[in-house]
């Protein structure tokens, strides 16, 4: 991480000029040009695609890529804390798998404790588990981070692989329930859990609304809250924000702890809607929510964005493989696409920056 | 007089910076043979006509000659090309590499089959140093260097070129007086080569040592130019100073009140030593020394970013244990960094910057108060004259005056009463400066008690109550204001 790439000082200007009408002008497109890249790539493919496809417009398939993009949006969420701190969450998936694997062990099987029969525990307290498991391997993440002192792509890499390794031995490496295959983990997912990955309300899906709920909350800690401005100062100059007294190691403890209980929430949805958690379930979406971070124009070294862009970073990703099925695109060119799709727009991302910083 | 034609001439160079003029049209020449002193303070644009000269900064205005000819578009490589040499007064040696190796960096000697020629590099770097009258090992890595030996081994690259016009700036700052002698004896025989040198120094014992004649600048221009027989210290003083010194540094004075912060023998493994101190309200105790003396190093200190390991800090009568820069502002506390960069965060506006400090004591969840920072941040930016055209605008685009005033706007809203100011005017223009000093009487009379640290004799003789002086980790004096001199501190501090 070069202090160059984290910190472009263009000239500064002439002090005490007052900026003409001209100038104000071009300054108001510049801000447009800024603050909108992301909605534009968004609002480009969305004609592409209603061009392409007859189908693309249609509700159905609009409450389709909202429900492809509510897992990843939810996720951004947190990866966008994370990644504005100047760290990064590699296991958000992998959290995301074993908080609601786990979830769904204790909602679906019995247990003996103290030599009493308990559960299958209700949805309340499975959601309740699902969210104190999630926070917890967040805080393992930050405490890693922190006091290992050892950088955050290294600390998540190794515990994503040992979340998995850890839902795995809760679940057996089996789908958690098992409609088909194993005798032993039958039973079913709360008709709730359901509902919050595949139901709608009044024709919105629920998992949408779940996304928009934790993009909120971001937006509201980033913008009103201590934390927020905190987070902020430490990506945008980790020293500076030391000198000033801010607690950088306990400000990443926290946002990594956020991240791992966002994540739980979205694995819970991702369950309800598959039926059925399981062990590596969410191994596509650690990659997918920083895609859709950096997407959103939130700035890698950290400091700059928002999770408002993260959100439209997600939407793109959904409508991109959306439009790529509707285009009869086969699924290994799928993959070809999205990563072109993920280089070019941060490509005009960082051209856009030069072009018309602040 | 012979008709002779200087191998150097400047003519009407024009230079500036946002806030600052750093060169009014500045004339100057350069004879065959002569040392041409180039004095004035800090700031004064001597570095800046330097850099313009050896290529590494392009000038807005005025016409460069060199042998009559004019130069047109000068770079660092043509500026060599012309035998111009420019030894730095920051180093600029690679310290993983050895003596001989920085010597010839970029110029490898090589042997008929392309391969470097170790021998002759290591033969030729042993000569130039011995020229240097020097015993340095030309294989010794230069980060086991002392600073006077690096400083001689810079000169020695510069020399390997045979240039022509040698531009020193400060070169003995970090040498003691025998280096010094050597390298004066160094410059004649130059001089009798018929090589023209251009000495930066601000220590004016040292003109009529080896000049033949002197031009002084201020404020970016150039104030007097005269040989050196005629130039004697007062004059020198006078021009160097002008009448500003009264209005630039216009102290008022304040009867010291409570002891707000007392060290005893406080040490830093490697760093500090045995540094005992002690800061009363209303005063300004000014740290003094050269670099690598400890001061910044005595600053983070206190301000719980150095590990202290013995001795004892009080803050108002009570010891204190401070592990962090979280304590010491809690204890009412702020450090001013020497590099503004170090506090700053470029992406954020003015506010949120002002308001760091007191965000920083709050819990996590609590919410901002946005409207409150905003009214505050306008207030400062009102009465410390912040300029910046939008409120928004992150402030990495202002200017470094102007930087300046966001760091101390963010200790006055903390309501700090110890101020722990580290290089409070460095790279700032001579306008946002007098700022700063007003805004420290303004401090000191509201019972503020300021720790200030500076390299500039002037500014700090001007504007202390006492002065530490440092060496190597230690307070060696302390000398009371009005009584100092910069003989004095130099003398304590080398």
């Amino acid at each position: 991480m070069s202090p160059s790439a984290r910190r472009p000082a263009p000239a500064a200007p002439e002090p005490g000029s007052e900026p003409g009408a001209g100038q104000r002008a071009y300054g108001v497109v510049r801000e447009l040009i800024g603050r909108l890249g992301p909605v534009f790539a968004l609002v480009v493919l969305g004609a592409y695609l209603s061009i392409a496809s007859p189908h693309f417009l249609k509700t159905s398939n609009l409450v389709n890529i909202t429900r492809q993009s509510a897992i990843t949006a939810i996720l951004a969420v947190g990866q966008t804390l994370v990644i504005l701190t100047s760290g990064i969450d590699l296991s958000v998936g992998a959290i995301a798998a074993l908080s609601s694997s786990a979830a769904a062990v204790l909602m679906t099987q019995r247990f003996s404790l103290l030599g009493l029969q308990v559960g299958p525990a209700s949805f309340a307290a499975g959601l309740l588990a699902a969210l104190v498991i999630g926070a917890l391997a967040g805080a393992l993440n930050g405490l890693i981070v922190t006091r290992g002192r050892i950088p955050d792509f290294i600390a998540t890499l190794g515990t994503l692989t040992i979340f998995q390794g850890i839902a795995l031995i809760i679940t057996g490496g089996l789908p958690v329930p098992s409609h088909t295959t194993a005798t032993e983990l039958k039973g079913y997912l709360p008709k709730q859990m359901i509902w919050m990955g595949a139901g709608d309300l009044g024709g919105i899906p629920i998992a949408g609304l779940v996304a928009l709920l934790a993009v909120v909350f971001g937006w509201l800690l980033l913008r009103y809250s201590v934390l927020g401005r905190m987070v902020y100062a430490v990506g945008g100059n980790r020293e500076a924000a030391r000198v000033s007294g801010i607690n950088v190691e306990r400000t990443k403890i926290a946002v990594y702890l956020l991240s791992g209980l966002i994540a739980a929430l979205a694995g819970f949805v991702l369950a309800g809607r598959m039926n059925s958690a399981n062990a590596l379930m969410g191994s596509e979406e650690n990659l997918r929510s920083i895609a859709a971070v950096v997407i959103g124009g939130t700035n890698l070294f950290g400091g700059e964005g928002g999770v408002i862009g993260s959100l439209i970073g997600a939407i793109i990703m959904g409508e991109l493989a959306n439009g790529l099925n509707l285009l009869n695109v086969s699924a290994f060119w799928q993959r070809i696409v999205q990563g072109l799709v993920i280089i070019l727009v941060v490509v005009f991302d960082q051209w856009r920056r030069r072009r018309f910083a602040a | 007089m012979a008709e002779r034609q200087p191998i150097l001439r400047m003519v009407q160079i024009d230079k500036k910076f946002p806030g600052v003029h750093a060169l009014d049209r500045v004339d100057f020449d350069l004879e065959q043979g002569e040392v041409h002193v180039l004095l004035g303070e800090n700031g004064a644009g001597k570095s800046t006509l330097m850099k313009v000269l050896s290529g590494s900064l392009p000038p807005d205005g005025g016409r460069i000659f060199v042998d009559g000819q004019e130069v047109h578009g000068l770079s660092p490589e043509r500026a060599r090309h012309l035998g111009i040499g420019m030894v730095y007064q920051e180093l600029s040696l690679v310290p993983a590499l050895s003596v001989a190796e920085n010597i010839f960096l970029g110029k490898p000697q090589r042997t008929r089959l392309g391969t470097i020629d170790w021998p002759r590099i290591y033969r030729e770097a042993e000569r130039s140093l011995a020229d240097l009258g020097v015993a340095i090992d030309p294989k010794r890595e230069v980060r086991r260097l002392d600073v006077a030996e690096q400083q001689l081994t810079e000169i020695a690259r510069v020399l390997t070129a045979r240039p022509r016009i040698v531009l020193l700036d400060e070169p003995t700052s970090a040498l003691s007086d025998a280096e010094r002698e050597r390298l004066f004896a160094l410059i004649r025989r130059l001089r009798e080569r018929g090589v023209g040198l251009v000495y930066i120094s601000h220590r004016l014992a040292e003109v009529p040592m080896i000049g033949q004649r002197v031009t002084v600048m201020r404020d970016g221009r150039v104030v007097g130019s005269l040989p050196v027989p005629q130039a004697d210290e007062p004059t020198l003083v006078n021009l160097m100073v002008g009448r500003r010194l009264n209005e630039q540094y216009p102290k008022q004075r304040t009867v010291p009140g409570r002891r707000l912060l007392r060290l005893e023998k406080v040490g830093v493994p490697g760093k500090l030593r045995e540094v005992s101190l002690e800061l009363r309200e209303g005063e300004i105790l000014g740290v003094f020394g050269l670099m690598g003396a400890g001061q910044p190093e005595l600053a983070r200190a206190i301000f719980g970013m150095e590990r202290i390991h013995s001795g004892r800090v009080w803050i108002d009568e009570r010891e204190v244990r401070l592990r962090n820069p979280t304590d010491a502002i809690r204890h009412g506390m702020g450090l001013l960094t020497r590099d503004r960069r170090q506090g700053l965060v470029p992406a954020l506006p003015v506010a949120p910057n002002i308001s760091l400090a007191n965000i920083s004591q709050l819990p996590l969840p609590s919410p901002l108060r946005l409207r409150a920072e905003n009214r505050v941040a306008a207030e400062y930016v009102r009465s410390l004259r912040i300029q910046c055209p939008r409120p928004k605008r992150p402030v990495m685009y202002l200017s470094g005056g102007n930087q300046q005033k966001v760091l101390l706007a963010r200790w006055l809203a903390s309501r700090a009463r110890v101020l722990l100011f580290d290089e409070p005017t460095r790279g700032i223009d001579v306008g946002s400066k007098a700022e700063v000093f007003a805004l420290m009487n303004r401090l000191t009379g509201s019972g503020v008690g300021i720790l200030m640290i500076s390299s500039e004799m002037p500014e700090i003789l001007a504007m202390a109550d006492r002065i530490l002086v440092m060496r190597g980790g230690r307070v060696t004096a302390e000398l009371a204001a009005g009584q100092a001199t910069q003989e004095q501190l130099l003398r304590w501090a080398s």
